[in-house]
């Protein structure tokens, strides 16, 4: 911030500084920039090249034909894609809003000046970062003593509550939202609950807005709950999609045991190359579009969530 | 028995608070505390009509288990820890360093811009990443092999994928991971850097002695953290990249993975709980005994 209110006086001698250093610096900042988006470019011309090119040639960044049938083949997809779509849009927006409301809520509690509970709060929601019962035990006492198998709420449960994100926002009303604000309110006859969602929660925006964010793709990217899980394809979200695709490729070629003439009769299901990377644009598309309107927002979260508290 | 009483009143005076306090308390009770419970499972034969807390006592025989097969146990605790040391030592450096390249360049815009490209593969499932990097290593259709013909069947050689693994990792988490350090770097007081200047300091001895110090506290905490997960990993670069391919285990494979093919193989439920038992111990202990050497060391960077 202090760099900016400078740039007045600093821009006579900062433009002397622009040396040929500042151009090696800038040629290998790009580079860096090309080695992250041009695998994610691939993905978007592979998409568009003819099947048989692929077959022949393998992978190109100049393919030698383009064509729109792979993503011709994800619209065949139809009524499991809109469901699937359906699946991950509900739990995306589902869990992000409740875990919004239930950890701000939260944070603000144990966050009250003479509120003696809170030092049990605090340390009762450092333990799970420090301990867990993993991956096993979760699965079977969700499965067999909750029996939600087979139920969104274990896609939505799971990602909803993460020790960091309500230090982030803890962090966040303590040292950016003023005190006596909320005496005032409360002074004017508000009570705690009027104070919390009209004085603290519009104020909280942009922490919400970034730990918001970092859930939603938290829940959009979440393929492992739904691999353990969800078995019905009316609730198959988009992620699981994707993996199911590879296992069916994997099975089909890798698989010898599986006939030749099985193979080709099956040979109109095998996914093919150009089709399964249409279906990842569709998959990672919403978030490559969302992105950028949020980024101002998780830097500064970030920033101001790191601060230990 | 004042005290009781005054924690009470003081409880009831605040009860919109508990309230507020109470739906997260709840869904950490259900979803966190409940499973911890669950690791007994390690010192259980598991039956599926008893369920957890039904099933039958057997004292140690699934450490035995363990120790017995020990290329397997040893084999994936050797990766878990093994990618834990790289992807952490090499992250950091490289974080440290793209935050500090980025914040030398003068020209602001295009920095921004090359910024917004560098975080997008964070942004993107292992699940899609998976035929990203397939589309580079395959044998017939992957770029590298059409590209250097090289014939390297990727897929089949373990020992590359360590290399590949960390190249993926860096790549999916180096432009966000710097997003941090840089926001440290935005802090410094410019006044700093003016006072060295007229003292003729160059640019190299502003960097070593103003803007790596003020990145230390940053650095120490984000290690700290860390390191209450060294036993858990990014499962799904694991799991997903290599196509959980077994050939290529003795490489990729780490506990996380080797627990989530169990579940989903539904076998050896009894080696994986013991596996599952000595993975989050390890871990708390390892958290307790770093944040133990940081208070020690520099007592305002400690977690606890």
């Amino acid at each position: 911030m202090s760099k900016k209110g400078n740039k007045a006086d600093l821009a006579p001698s900062r433009r002397d500084r622009i040396g040929i250093g500042q151009y090696i610096l800038g040629f290998f900042l790009l580079l860096y920039t090309l080695f992250c988006a041009l695998p994610v470019v691939l993905v978007f011309i592979a998409a568009f090249t003819d099947e048989k090119a692929i077959n022949k040639n393998g992978f190109s960044y100049f393919p030698e034909k383009w064509s729109l049938s792979g993503m011709n083949a994800v619209l065949r997809y139809g009524q499991q894609l809109l469901t699937s779509y359906g699946v991950t849009i509900f739990i995306t927006v589902a869990g992000t809003f409740l875990g919004l409301l239930v950890m701000s809520m939260f944070a603000y509690s144990i966050s009250r000046p003479d509120f003696k509970l809170s030092k049990f709060l605090s340390i009762y929601l450092l333990i799970p970062m420090l301990f867990n019962g993993g991956q096993l035990s979760g699965y079977l006492v969700f499965t067999t003593q909750y029996h939600l198998k087979d139920s969104l709420w274990l896609l939505i449960l799971p990602l909803c509550v993460t020790t960091m994100n309500v230090i982030i926002l803890r962090t966040y009303i303590v040292n950016s939202i003023p005190s006596e604000l909320m005496e005032a309110a409360k002074i004017d006859g508000a009570g705690e609950y009027r104070t919390f969602f009209q004085i603290t929660l519009p104020l909280l925006k942009p922490s919400l807005a970034a730990v918001g964010f970092m859930m939603a793709t938290a829940y959009w990217n979440d393929w492992q709950n739904a691999l353990l899980y969800i078995t019905s394809d009316s609730k198959k979200p988009l992620q699981l999609l994707l993996v199911n695709i590879q296992k069916s490729i994997e099975f089909l070629l890798n698989n010898n045991n599986v006939p030749a003439s099985v193979k080709a009769a099956m040979g109109g299901t095998i996914p093919q190359y150009s089709s399964t990377m249409a279906t990842v644009i569709v998959v990672i598309g919403p978030i490559m579009v969302v992105y950028p309107f949020f980024q101002k927002y998780f830097v500064k979260g970030l920033t101001v969530g790191s601060v230990k508290g | 028995m004042k005290a009781v009483k005054d924690f009470l009143s003081n409880t009831w005076k605040h009860r919109a608070h508990v309230v507020m306090a109470l739906p997260v308390f709840l869904i950490l009770f259900f979803i966190m505390y409940v499973p911890m419970a669950g690791l007994v499972l390690a010192f259980k034969e598991y039956d599926f009509t008893k369920g957890i807390w039904g099933s039958p006592w057997v004292g140690l025989k699934n450490f035995k288990f363990l120790v017995a097969s020990k290329d397997i146990f040893i084999n994936m605790t050797r990766n878990t820890l093994m990618y834990y040391i790289i992807f952490t030592a090499l992250g950091t450096f490289l974080n440290v360093v793209l935050a500090i390249a980025i914040d030398q360049f003068v020209f602001k815009k295009v920095a921004k811009t090359m910024q917004t490209l560098m975080i997008i593969p964070v942004f993107i499932s292992y699940a899609a990443v998976q035929f990203i990097v397939y589309a580079f290593i395959s044998t017939d259709t992957g770029i590298l092999n059409n590209t250097f013909n090289m014939g390297v069947r990727f897929y089949s050689t373990a020992s590359l994928w360590p290399l590949i693994l960390t190249i993926v990792k860096m790549w999916n988490s180096v432009g966000y991971g710097s997003v941090l350090y840089m926001s440290v770097l935005a802090g410094i007081d410019t006044s700093l850097y003016e006072a060295a200047e007229i003292d003729g300091a160059n640019k190299w001895q502003k960097i070593w002695n103003i803007t790596l110090p003020a990145l230390i506290p940053m650095i120490t905490v984000m290690l700290l953290l860390s390191v209450g997960s060294v036993m858990r990993s990014d499962t799904g670069l694991f799991y997903q990249v290599t196509r959980n391919s077994g050939t290529l285990y003795s490489t990729t494979q780490v506990i996380d993975s080797y627990v989530l093919n169990a579940i989903y193989k539904t076998s050896n439920f009894g080696f994986t709980a013991a596996a599952s038992f000595f993975q989050s111990v390890a871990g708390l202990l390892l958290m307790l005994f770093a944040n133990f050497t940081v208070r020690k060391i520099a007592p305002e960077n400690a977690l606890f």
